[in-house]
């Protein structure tokens, strides 16, 4: 178990550190660099060039890799050009309000996903699982921000129900019953993405091991179907939902840029948005680099759950979890 | 006459498909009397294991339905009670081993775990005891070490050992029947005599009563008080074992009996095997449904289905030939 943590996070690292290159070459290869935004063409050639040295931008790539580094090794994200604020200070109370929404939506998700996926697979082609399928359908159809715009005007607009956009309302900043409300909205428009599709996972998953033969073990053992679908059947179903799950988590942190904007939640995908359009490149690096680790991590707990869920799992000395 | 512990009558079962009803048990009459052995013989597709699933009332889970019939237990018939009430017999009074021991064992659950839940649901026992109870089954059953064999998952035991626990399993509640359903058929040939014996000898001690279903009249041979044989759905013949053996009245199980190989005869002989394969259901001939197969149809057998009729003391036997020349065997 030691052993495979410790060959687990040298991995992690290693795999981080080519992220790191990738994302370094990738923004640098990007049309309209570093220098064009900031310098200003009115600045002399002279003037600019010295702001570049200044900046560092006139060094080659590699050096600048390098220096970035190490700076990243300190804990040290660098500062935006404009207003020269130090990246972490922008980046971590983004973090912070996108974990409240995405949390929020996922949980939500989950609890009314998974019973609705089991009950679905006990009642195949039902009025349920039909319903399910519908609701999957528009869930996969229907653009986030198009649903969250038709939303904002039924119920902030029309009949003024819910607050627009923002996380709290002015002056109320930090008190619980503000922030549920604001949530509401954002939250019911990733919900009706992420629902369909775990619906559908959790009552296939079910399906199949309903069909195995130790369910059918199970019920020559004259245990209640309660019994035989909870604790026989479901265990053994969340092993492939546990997957998706692992593979879904980074979406925690990045995936509601659209979401975010429409609701002017302050997050970090409103905020990779805003950073992109005015090419804060210290900003942007930083932030994927964070999405990198929840990844990594990401699939690490997936892992983890794995071993916790099924027996058959051995975190072993060859890397990953081994069936 | 004792009361019967099992008596399955007339028991017709199928399945329900788009192109009609798929009847996979045909008026089958069976019985067992305690503490004997019955075996059910038949070839694959002969409808065995649909007529266990049906006495364990498993087949409303498959897809299937009981179409007509009685199956009584001790006098209840089993056929009448709601699901509610026979879970409180399955799986205590009536218990299952299945054919793939390392699939029937749920792969999340321990050894000790899936021994205990049925002590724990139908005896009402605490966790501690159905714990140490089921110690005790696997003691029983002849694993060595069973205090960390209960602590194990199916995965890091062997086949045999597996079915094992699944026997334990089926004994844990003291039944008063076990059926088995080609309890050795996934099993090494050497795993699958340890496996006969101990059934043997739980037989012996616990007085518990054995309907095993098999294809292999080897395995009849050496453990059955009586035996049945099916052919395409129907019972075709049924007698005590020692009557089939030595003196079987219908040609489909004259035919099973020449088709074991032996060691006894000359080598280079070919094997004796029944012409041609066991019918669809769907598509069964008329009259006898052996007919077409049978070395020694006669015209009325393509007409009439010849009825179940008691040939000898105990013996009975579907077929218009009624004098079997001895020789036949």
């Amino acid at each position: 178990m030691t052993e495979y943590l410790i060959r687990r996070t040298l991995q992690s690292v290693l795999i981080l550190l080519l992220i790191t290159v990738v994302t370094f070459i990738l923004i640098h290869a990007a049309p309209g660099g570093p220098k064009q935004i900031y310098l200003s063409p009115n600045l002399s050639q002279a003037a600019a060039k010295v702001q570049e040295h200044n900046l560092g931008l006139d060094r080659p790539l590699p050096v600048q890799y390098v220096n970035w580094i190490g700076d990243l090794l300190r804990g040290d994200l660098g500062y935006t050009f404009k207003n020269h604020i130090p990246v972490g200070e922008i980046i971590w109370p983004t973090v912070g309000h996108t974990l409240v929404l995405m949390g929020a939506a996922w949980l939500l998700t989950l609890l009314i996903a998974l019973p609705w996926g089991i009950y679905n697979s006990t009642s195949e082609y039902g009025l349920s699982d039909q319903t399910a399928s519908f609701i999957a359908y528009i869930g996969f159809a229907m653009p986030t921000f198009w649903f969250g715009i038709i939303l904002q005007e039924l119920f902030a607009l029309k009949w003024n129900l819910l607050p627009l956009s923002d996380m709290w309302t002015m002056g109320k900043e930090g008190q619980i019953g503000d922030l549920l409300l604001h949530l509401m909205l954002p939250v019911t428009v990733l919900t009706i993405g992420f629902l369909a599709s775990y619906v559908k996972y959790a009552r296939s998953s079910m399906l199949e091991v309903l069909d195995q033969d130790y369910i059918r073990t199970a019920r020559a053992k004259g245990l209640g179907e309660g019994r035989v679908v909870f604790r026989h059947a479901l265990r053994n179903a969340l092993i492939p939902i546990i997957t998706v799950l692992g593979l879904d988590l980074p979406v925690l942190v990045a995936g509601a840029a659209l979401t975010e904007n429409v609701f002017n939640w302050p997050g970090m995908g409103r905020l990779f948005v805003q950073m992109a359009v005015a090419r804060e490149y210290s900003v942007l690096m930083a932030i994927t680099l964070l999405t990198a680790v929840f990844v990594i991590v990401g699939n690490f707990v997936a892992d983890l759950l794995y071993a916790l869920v099924d027996p058959r799992v051995k975190l072993s000395r060859k890397g990953g979890a081994a069936a | 006459m004792a009361e019967k512990l099992l008596e399955v009558r007339e028991l017709t079962a199928g399945f329900h498909t788009e192109r009609g009803f798929l009847r996979a048990v045909d008026r089958v009459s069976l019985s067992l009397e305690a503490g004997q052995t019955l075996c059910v013989v038949g070839e694959s597709g002969s409808g065995k294991s649909v007529t266990s699933l049906a006495i364990m009332r498993l087949l409303d889970y498959s897809g299937g339905t009981i179409a007509g019939g009685e199956i009584r237990f001790r006098g209840v018939d089993l056929t009448e009670l709601p699901q509610r009430e026979v879970m409180r017999i399955r799986g205590n009074r009536l218990t299952m081993v299945f054919q793939d021991p390392i699939s029937a064992l749920n792969p999340v659950f321990t050894a000790g775990d899936q021994i205990a839940e049925s002590l724990r649901v139908h005896k009402g026992m605490s966790p501690k005891a159905a714990w140490r109870k089921a110690v005790d089954m696997l003691r029983l059953v002849g694993i060595p070490d069973p205090e960390m064999r209960a602590g194990q998952y199916p995965h890091e035991m062997s086949g045999g050992m597996c079915q094992r626990v699944v026997i334990a399993m089926a004994l844990a509640c003291d039944p008063e029947l076990i059926i088995a359903d080609e309890p050795t058929t996934a099993l090494d040939v050497t795993v699958q005599a340890q496996i006969l014996e101990l059934l043997q000898r739980l037989k012996r001690e616990l007085r518990t009563s054995i309907l095993l279903i098999t294809h292999d009249m080897g395995v009849a041979a050496e453990m059955a008080d009586r035996i049945a044989v099916m052919y395409a759905g129907a019972v075709v013949e049924e007698g005590t074992a020692a009557a089939i053996f030595e003196r079987p009245r219908h040609p489909y199980t004259i035919g099973l009996l020449r088709s074991i190989p032996g060691t006894t005869g000359e080598r280079g002989t070919e094997l004796y095997t029944i012409k041609g394969g066991i019918p669809r259901i769907e598509q069964l001939p008329g009259g006898c449904r052996f007919h077409p197969r049978c070395p020694y149809a006669m015209e009325n057998c393509a007409r009439e289905e010849p009825p179940l009729l008691e040939a000898a003391d105990g013996h009975r036997s579907a077929c218009w030939l009624t004098d079997m020349p001895e020789v036949m065997t």
